[in-house]
């Protein structure tokens, strides 16, 4: 069975199709009651386990429920079986959440979430070549789609994206100036929006690889922060009113959505509650017995849309269907660093066609290098480099699966037998024709950053836009060891 | 019925020697084990001497060594997740690299028969492609085929196949995609009931053996599109059949068997101290082979025996390693 | 001659000792210790019994009974199953873990081997399983604990054989 996972977590042993009662070794807090004498168990014949106390009633036991953040706390297995993700991540959760909300309609209960939905990019293509309609109808079918479940708002992931951009590529100059002055040499800086090559940095190569991590949050988590903390206020919700699913082109993002770094303990809400990724909508659907086509076409809604600035339905961005950070802050560098406003950039491929090079040169000489690293090969010579001090570049966009997101871990794959480069290629051509977003232009940005964040470099700034990274050690008491 | 007689008795590891490895010449022997070192030794007139002993690479068990294809490297693989690649460009043997990356163990290390490939293989349950970079080794690909442990690699001893074996009962073969220069598998190799501990190819690389800790011998036959046999090759790519299975001679675990590319003898290192040599029969239909077992050499070591190869040069000579700590250089006659 | 046997028999232990530098040098030497080895596994009875005294005093790795105490090891959970072609006694150990647990079983099953192939003085072939039924994983686990080379592997790693030498410690 292929894994949803890119390569890069499965190496980490984050995916190990083992069942969670062989190797998992999360403790349980067990309720201890005095009693006088031992309670027996029982299994009962639904395979539920019951406790019989001598003289009082059958209490049913829960069975212990191991979410995704105790897994990514632990470092032990994780695995795609589905009682291990069913907690927080399955389908069946989000079917779940669909029908309580009608449910709590119907019976006017007072607890009714605000379900808002944000749409990648990547994921539309592929459910756009799947049931052959145009990115933009699908998107608009997605819509119909989610509306006709229960969800109140369906959103795209633009400005998301141009937060992120922007913020990556204000942050690399500014570690390019530290480091010229000498200060703090964290160069190359690595982009960090991949949590599967996030999470193999963390649990193998900790403290030396994370300070060359970008800090700016990847597009979904700053949605998340938008819709729980803005988009929700402006309706006058409080954030665990809202629940936010994004679609999205990997299981990766799942892990990343689980991450404490994305949960608000005071309000115990996420930033974002459920991904669902391409392959499991298509499987919804399929379970359905419908089609993407015979949805009626919904609207893809633009809260934050400033009345001057109209945009399209879908936005792409100049470079890599991975989000173009590559592209985007060697131009901005390009020209807050060295003010070359039209510099020319041109990929070279190295050792294969999955790790490319890019170079600013001014009298001969090279002032900036760029790369884009895909696939854990790269990634692997990338980090050897790196721990060796032999790596040449200034910034480098690192992403687990070999050709980027569009060829992410649930894609859905190509129902006529193409490879999947092919088919990932056939996709960037489609998102090369989508209209491009300039996040340096965006005038809704500048409108955020006003309104929701109170200035560009402003605390709320970087509560919102900004993480941390954290080494995760390998549990060593003798017990938990797997050898 | 053959014979095997022991020319010499090798000694001066402590602890148990998991493998050694014939030098392409013949010449010499590489041996590694328990005791983190890895020791060479030559022929001088007529005996067998200890003639270095390499050490300070490693932190754990070497569990594999191997000479490349030129003499000129030995690649150690070692149970503290790294390989070591020692050189003589000083006079002496020296480790002038090391390739990390693996998560746990290194089961094996195996030189490509050009000479510009190595490949590895982990506990971690994944087999490694490195080439020459600039100046240095490089992942050229990490391949997640495998679901448990994979205990071996080999090349094809003339194309840029890789076969692998492993703890989930399966032998995979690999080969590199033009393109994009990744490594896919292309064939699973499915019937042993238990872990594969390791594989020979034959001369011509069309056939090769396996071992298993299901006390069989499997001998299997590479099957081309458009085969002659009419055997289905689906997705046009070639299929590997099991067309001997050899069982009832081992009484314990095999952990290692070498086909011999002269004369075609095969040796086998089990867990019952014995070391057995199978012949292939004249009259064998290469579709359906048979092979008798033409010795049996009882308590050859006096513990399990992990390793026994066949020289590449002198038909008959092998040379075996056992947990007894002792490495042992054998002739065989008919 | 029983004590020269026993001192050989010795000699040839190597888990994880150093061997001392005894050289083997023809094959005379090889059919000498056949021939001890054939008196050795006659008295299968004594060395079941032998057997069991090691195996009764291990602790268990969390609790702080032995696995006697326990119930996981028991009189009859040796067996003398049929000598390997060159002689070889293969013993058959089974054992019956008290908790569902994985990590603890393999754990269980690593203290016996390490155990046994240290302290016993004998020439022998070790197979470890646990009792039939009385776990849901047992093949993997069998799998695990029968695999020398990851036996080996899990006694180099620092924090696993501090806590197998202290399980198996023969208390004074």
């Amino acid at each position: 069975m292929a894994s949803r996972f890119s390569g890069a977590l499965q190496l980490t042993n984050l995916d190990d199709f083992i069942i969670p009662s062989q190797e998992c070794i999360k403790p349980v807090e067990i309720q201890k009651i005095k009693n006088k004498v031992g309670s027996k168990i029982k299994v009962e014949d639904d395979g539920s386990y019951v406790e019989m106390t001598q003289d009082g009633p059958l209490t049913k036991l829960q069975k212990v429920e191991i979410t995704l953040s105790d897994c990514l706390a632990c470092s032990g297995c994780i695995t795609s079986a589905e009682s291990v993700l069913v907690t927080q991540q399955s389908q069946e959760e989000l079917l779940k959440v669909f029908q309580e909300k009608i449910e709590n309609l119907q019976h006017s209960k007072d607890n009714v979430k605000f379900i808002v939905v944000s749409l990648s990019i990547q994921p539309i293509l592929s459910l756009a070549e799947r049931y052959k309609l145009t990115a933009k109808d699908a998107a608009l079918k997605l819509s119909g789609f989610f509306k006709s479940m229960g969800a109140d708002m369906v959103l795209d992931m633009s400005v998301a994206d141009d937060f992120s951009l922007l913020e990556s590529a204000k942050e690399f100059v500014e570690r390019y100036k530290c480091s010229k002055e000498g200060l703090n040499n964290k160069l190359p800086m690595l982009a960090c929006s991949c949590p599967g090559w996030v999470c193999y940095a963390e649990k193998t190569h900790g403290n030396f690889i994370l300070p060359y991590l970008s800090k700016t949050k990847s597009p979904q988590q700053i949605m998340g922060s938008l819709v729980k903390y803005h988009l929700a206020s402006s309706k006058g919700l409080s954030p665990e009113q809202v629940y936010h699913i994004t679609l999205m082109p990997c299981y990766d993002k799942k892990l990343e959505a689980s991450r404490e770094d994305f949960y608000n303990s005071l309000k115990k809400t996420r930033d974002v509650d459920c991904v669902i990724t391409a392959i499991e909508l298509e499987q919804m659907l399929t379970q359905q017995e419908k089609n993407l086509e015979d949805f009626d076409k919904g609207e893809i809604e633009k809260p934050f849309q400033v009345p001057e600035q109209l945009t399209d339905v879908l936005l792409g961005h100049q470079g890599s269907g991975s989000g173009g950070y590559a592209d985007f802050i060697f131009h901005y560098a390009a020209k807050h660093l060295f003010e070359e406003s039209d510099a020319k950039l041109e990929y070279k491929s190295l050792k294969n066609p999955d790790f490319q090079e890019a170079v600013l040169e001014r009298n001969g000489k090279v002032i900036l290098r760029f790369a884009i690293a895909n696939g854990f090969r790269n990634i692997q010579n990338l980090v050897q480099k790196l721990k060796r001090g032999k790596s040449p570049y200034d910034y480098v966009e690192v992403m687990a699966c070999p050709m980027g997101c569009l060829n992410g871990g649930a894609q859905i794959r190509s129902q006529d037998g193409m490879q999947p480069r092919e088919l990932a290629s056939k996709l960037e051509i489609e998102y090369h024709k989508l209209p491009k977003s300039d996040p340096k232009q965006n005038m809704l940005l500048k409108h955020l950053y006003d309104v929701w964040l109170e200035g560009e470099n402003s605390e709320k700034a970087s509560a919102f836009l900004q993480t941390e990274y954290h080494e995760i050690e390998k549990m060593n008491t003798a017990i938990s060891i797997k050898w | 019925m053959g014979l095997l007689e022991l020319q010499q008795n090798l000694v001066g590891h402590k602890g148990r020697v998991w493998n050694v490895c014939w030098h392409p010449s013949g010449e010499s022997i590489a041996s590694c084990g328990e005791d983190k070192t890895i020791r060479i030794w030559t022929h001088d007139k007529s005996k067998w001497v200890i003639k270095t002993i390499l050490t300070e690479a490693h932190t754990r068990t070497i569990r594999e060594v191997s000479w490349s294809p030129c003499g000129n490297y030995i690649a150690s693989a070692s149970f503290d997740a790294t390989v070591a690649i020692w050189d003589q460009k000083s006079g002496q043997f020296e480790c002038n690299t090391t390739l990390e990356g693996h998560e746990n163990e290194v089961k094996s290390v195996s030189w490509s028969v050009c000479g510009n490939y190595l490949a590895t293989c982990s506990r971690d349950k994944s087999v490694w492609v490195w080439g020459m970079g600039v100046d240095e080794y490089e992942c050229e690909d990490v391949i997640n085929a495998h679901t448990q442990d994979v205990k071996k690699v080999k090349w094809h001893p003339d194309k840029l196949i890789l076969a692998s074996a492993s703890y989930d009962d399966t032998v995979k073969i690999f080969d590199m995609e033009q393109h994009t220069n990744h490594w896919i598998c292309a064939s699973s190799l499915v019937s042993h009931t238990s872990t594969v501990w390791s594989l020979s190819f034959d001369r011509t690389g069309d056939r090769l053996v396996t071992c298993s800790d299901d006390k069989t011998l499997k001998i299997w036959q590479e099957y081309k599109p458009g085969n002659e046999v009419g055997i289905p090759t689906p997705d046009n790519e070639p299929i590997w059949k099991c067309v001997c299975t050899l069982s009832g001679y081992h009484s314990r675990t095999i952990y290692d068997v070498d086909w011999c590319k002269k004369t075609g003898l095969i040796v086998t290192a089990c867990g019952d101290d014995i070391i057995r040599v199978f012949r292939e029969e004249g009259d064998s239909d290469i579709h359906q082979p048979t092979f008798s077992l033409v010795c049996s050499m009882d308590n050859a070591h006096t513990q399990d025996v992990n390793c026994s190869q066949w020289n590449p040069c002198i038909p008959g000579l092998i040379v075996s390693a056992s947990d007894d700590g002792t490495v042992k250089v054998w002739t065989y006659s008919d | 001659m029983l004590s020269f046997i026993r001192k050989l028999a010795i000699n040839d232990k190597i888990r994880d000792g150093l061997l001392p530098n005894r050289a083997m040098e023809n094959a005379e030497d090889i059919l000498k210790v056949k021939n001890q080895k054939e008196l050795i596994s006659k008295d299968e009875t004594e060395l079941k019994e032998s057997i069991y005294d090691l195996l009764r005093t291990i602790k268990d790795p969390e609790k702080p009974q032995t696995l006697e105490q326990l119930d996981v090891v028991y009189e009859d959970c040796i067996n003398i199953q049929e000598a390997t072609p060159g002689g070889i006694t293969v013993i058959r150990v089974e054992f019956n873990p008290t908790v569902p647990h994985c990590s603890l079983a393999t754990l269980i099953g690593l203290c016996i081997r390490v155990k046994l192939e240290r302290h016993l003085l004998a020439i022998f072939k070790l197979d470890i399983y646990i009792k039939q039924g009385a776990h849901s994983t047992e093949q993997e686990i069998n799998k695990q604990i029968n695999d020398k080379e990851r036996i080996a592997a899990a006694m180099e790693n620092p924090n696993l054989r501090e806590l197998v030498e202290k399980c198996i410690k023969e208390e004074e």
